[in-house]
């Protein structure tokens, strides 16, 4: 029987034992499964019973073959124990399986399954060590990303759409723009410059003073305390000398007296261009009533200005440009008591990019704050639309780049030859740019400069690396201040107290 | 941009009063006279203003084909490049009169902004508009109303008839809406006019405490001290006036736009010519289609857009 049921016929390779022997080996029963056991698990197994199968135990007698024992006692069967019963099933079992799969792992009684598998993970406590470590980290990263990175770079970012023509149509600067009569652009007398031609021990200084508004008092004291010396000093205005105070003439004629420069500022201008209807007439002065009380009072004034006033205002420039002096020391980034680049000194201020042949004269006397977007300068602190900043703030990040030699990539261009450098800079590619970065373009690249102002009396001394505003409202009771450039860059501030002369 | 002006031939000479207004104290109420079409028509068969259709006060009649032409004087409406042509004319004769008058008066509004950008008019204006003064409106119409001046230009063929109309309304201080305009410099020939309007004091303001309020018939308001003094400089080749914070005014009556941006009414401002271009063709126009090329802006706008194929 057992013969039949091998379903083996080629393999008679020489077993020592005979036939027979085979026989009553084999034939030996099975023990029985006790009926404890139960069902076995695998009842859709489909297959041959190999455990209770009798042709198992031909199998088992193939295998024999190829281990190096023979057992003559009792059938291999007795030794296997069924402790299979109670252990982990292996994988290929499983993917036989599938049923059996899904349920043994969501069986919530069994302790492999996955839900009670998770339930031990977050009780354990490196995993709960583990979990609040990864939280803290996370929401310390996620608020130092929302409240101090990305308005940074969110700030850094709205700075540089101005100056890009992505998201404007145009920008400030293009238009003819406004008139001036005079000069707009001077140049500081050489022999003037500390440390200069005139000047080669360096002893000469400039003394830079803020909107002064015919306090000839306040003025005269704080020459006085500056020290100042006629033959070694040089005083300059940064406009508004007249209108408001109580003795605008006698301010004239001490810039007179002392030769001193000076920047058109709008009370000028506005005296200026009322001298050509009210100068050489003889009309009636016109009231305050009929015009304006500012209008009134120019005219007043105008009518005690002599013909040498009159020139004297108009030989102000709209803007007086100081070169870097010869024996500053070394510039420095965040260096706010030393000034070792070009200057430029206007009234108000100016529009950072925009060249400045291309500044409109109004703004340049008036204005305080610039459009976001267009950089178009207004003369209120805020636009209506709410979308401006005050304009040395823009014009700080933009020389603050320079200085860093930052690119200037994608900003404004106002000329042709600023066109054929870029087109130059793009057609170079990748391997020029590298080479430029390394040896220097040898180009003259755009250089950062500071701006010495007045106007802005509500702000009073803003004393920054890149711009310098020196109106502390004097006329209306603060200070007049004074900053003192000597031949090595370096600055000093020195202000005196005035009187309250608004009415 | 600079227009000789030594060949400038112009008779001002005749200066025809067609409508007299008797002075006769005794009798106060006089009707208020109007410049009806046979008494004014020089080419012109039958008139082009339909006078029915406006309100009984108003004065100023426009034609019925346009609103910037006067209806008696055209009978249609120009071409671009004729009606640039006749608008420089017509500003020029102005500012030219005025001068020789001693009338004080600015440009304001479009002219203004035309001025800021490259001491032009913008090319898309249909009109013009300058302001004067209380005194200067008071001349005019005592001694210069319904006056016919007569201009030859260099550059249009002959000469040409400008009359001046001052509006009997203009007496009126407060704010109508029917008579807005003060007065109108015309162009006989092509009916182009420039609107005329007066800057008076605001009384009710200044004694609310406003100081320097002023305030304009269509509604503008302004300060004293943003117009006065007012500063001399050049418009289309010939000197003119405008208002002391040009800028300001310009910015709160068009935003910051429109002294920034380069492209407007299907035309380009080129920077080295400092002029608009207009954007003839199809081919330019969708460019300033909001996703189109322009949209993302040039670096150098003279350089980098297509040259005009015009």
């Amino acid at each position: 029987m057992a013969q039949q049921e091998m379903g083996y016929q080629d393999d008679n390779d020489g077993q020592e034992r005979s036939l027979s022997e085979w026989q009553q080996e084999l034939q030996t029963p099975f023990p029985r499964r006790p009926e404890w056991a139960g069902a076995s698990v695998e009842t859709s197994y489909a297959g041959p019973d190999l455990l209770y199968d009798p042709g198992y135990a031909s199998h088992s007698a193939r295998t024999l073959r190829h281990g190096d024992y023979t057992r003559r006692s009792a059938p291999l069967i007795d030794q296997v124990s069924n402790g299979w019963r109670n252990s982990e099933k292996t994988a290929g079992f499983y993917a036989a399986e599938p049923e059996d799969h899904d349920l043994r792992l969501c069986d919530l009684e069994d302790e492999g399954s996955c839900p009670n598998t998770t339930a031990d993970l977050v009780r354990s406590r490196r995993f709960r060590r583990m979990l609040a470590v990864v939280l803290v980290a996370a929401v310390v990263l996620y608020y130092s990303w929302r409240w101090y990175l990305q308005p940074r770079l969110q700030e850094e970012w709205d700075l540089k759409q101005g100056f890009m023509p992505a998201r404007s149509n145009g920008t400030y600067g293009i238009a003819r723009a406004g008139h001036f009569e005079g000069t707009a652009i001077k140049w500081l007398d050489p022999e003037l410059v500390p440390g200069g031609e005139g000047d080669s021990k360096g002893n000469r200084r400039l003394v830079f003073v803020g909107d002064i508004h015919g306090c000839k008092k306040e003025l005269l004291h704080l020459l006085e305390k500056v020290g100042f010396d006629a033959k070694t000093d040089h005083l300059i205005a940064t406009g508004d000398t007249v209108s408001k105070g109580p003795d605008n003439v006698g301010v004239l004629d001490e810039l007179i007296r002392l030769k001193a420069d000076s920047v058109r500022g709008n009370h000028e201008d506005r005296l200026l261009e009322a001298a050509k209807t009210l100068l050489g007439t003889n009309l009636p002065p016109e009231s305050a009533a009929a015009t304006s009380q500012g209008y009134a009072k120019d005219a007043k004034l105008l009518r005690e200005l002599k013909p040498k006033h009159m020139r004297y205002l108009r030989d102000m420039p709209l803007m007086l440009r100081i070169p870097a002096l010869p024996h500053a020391s070394a510039s420095r980034r965040k260096d706010k008591d030393r000034v070792h680049e070009n200057i430029i000194v206007v009234h108000a201020g100016v529009v950072p990019h925009v060249p400045l042949e291309k500044q409109d004269p109004y703004f340049v006397m008036n204005m305080r704050s610039i459009d976001d977007r267009t950089h178009l300068p207004s003369a209120l602190r805020e636009t209506k639309k709410g979308k401006s900043r005050p304009w040395m703030e823009i014009w700080n990040w933009y020389n603050d780049r320079l200085f860093r030699g930052r690119s200037l990539k994608g900003f404004h261009l106002y000329s042709a030859d600023e066109y054929e450098e870029e087109q130059l800079a793009e057609s170079q590619g990748w391997l020029g740019s590298l080479w430029d970065g390394v040896f220097g373009t040898g180009k003259a690249k755009m250089k950062p400069q500071v701006v010495v102002y007045g106007h802005d009396s509500k702000a009073g001394l803003q004393m920054h690396r890149w711009s310098k505003g020196l109106d502390s409202g004097c006329v209306a009771g603060g200070k007049l201040t004074a900053m003192v450039l000597d031949a090595k860059g370096k600055t000093e501030i020195v202000q005196v107290g005035c009187k309250n002369y608004k009415t | 941009m600079k227009i000789a002006l030594g060949v400038l031939i112009c008779f001002p000479v005749l200066v025809r009063c067609i409508i007299g207004l008797p002075k006769v104290p005794d009798i106060p109420k006089l009707p208020k006279r109007d410049a009806p079409f046979q008494d004014v028509r020089t080419r012109l068969h039958r008139t082009h203003q339909d006078a029915d259709e406006d309100s009984p006060e108003k004065y100023f009649h426009e034609s019925t084909f346009h609103q910037h032409y006067d209806g008696r004087f055209a009978d249609k409406k120009l071409n671009y490049d004729d009606r640039r042509k006749h608008l420089t004319a017509l500003i020029q004769t102005y500012l030219s009169s005025m001068n020789d008058i001693g009338a004080e008066t600015w440009i304001m509004h479009g002219s203004l902004l035309g001025w800021w950008w490259n001491r032009k008019i913008l090319p898309w204006d249909s009109d013009l508009d300058v302001m004067v003064s209380e005194k200067s409106i008071h001349h005019l119409a005592q001694y210069y109303n319904m006056t016919v001046h007569h201009y030859q230009l260099p550059g249009l063929d002959e000469g040409r008839d400008y009359m001046l109309e001052v509006n009997p309304h203009y007496t009126n201080d407060s704010v109508e809406s029917a008579n807005k305009i003060d007065a109108r410099w015309i162009d006989t020939d092509t009916g182009l006019f420039i609107d005329i309007t007066t800057l008076r004091r605001n009384k009710t303001a200044q004694a609310q405490g406003i100081e320097g309020a002023m305030m304009v018939k269509d509604k503008h308001h302004y300060l004293y001290d943003d117009i006065f003094p007012l500063r001399e400089t050049k418009f289309e080749g010939f000197p003119v006036k405008v208002p002391f914070a040009y800028s300001e005014l310009l910015v709160e009556e068009y935003g910051e736009r429109a002294l920034t941006q380069m492209f407007f009414e299907n035309h380009r401002f080129d920077p080295e010519k400092q002029e608009w271009v207009p954007l003839r063709y199809a081919a330019d126009q969708h460019r300033l289609l909001p996703n189109g090329p322009l949209s993302h802006g040039t670096s150098y706008w003279g350089r980098r857009l297509p040259s005009d194929p015009g």
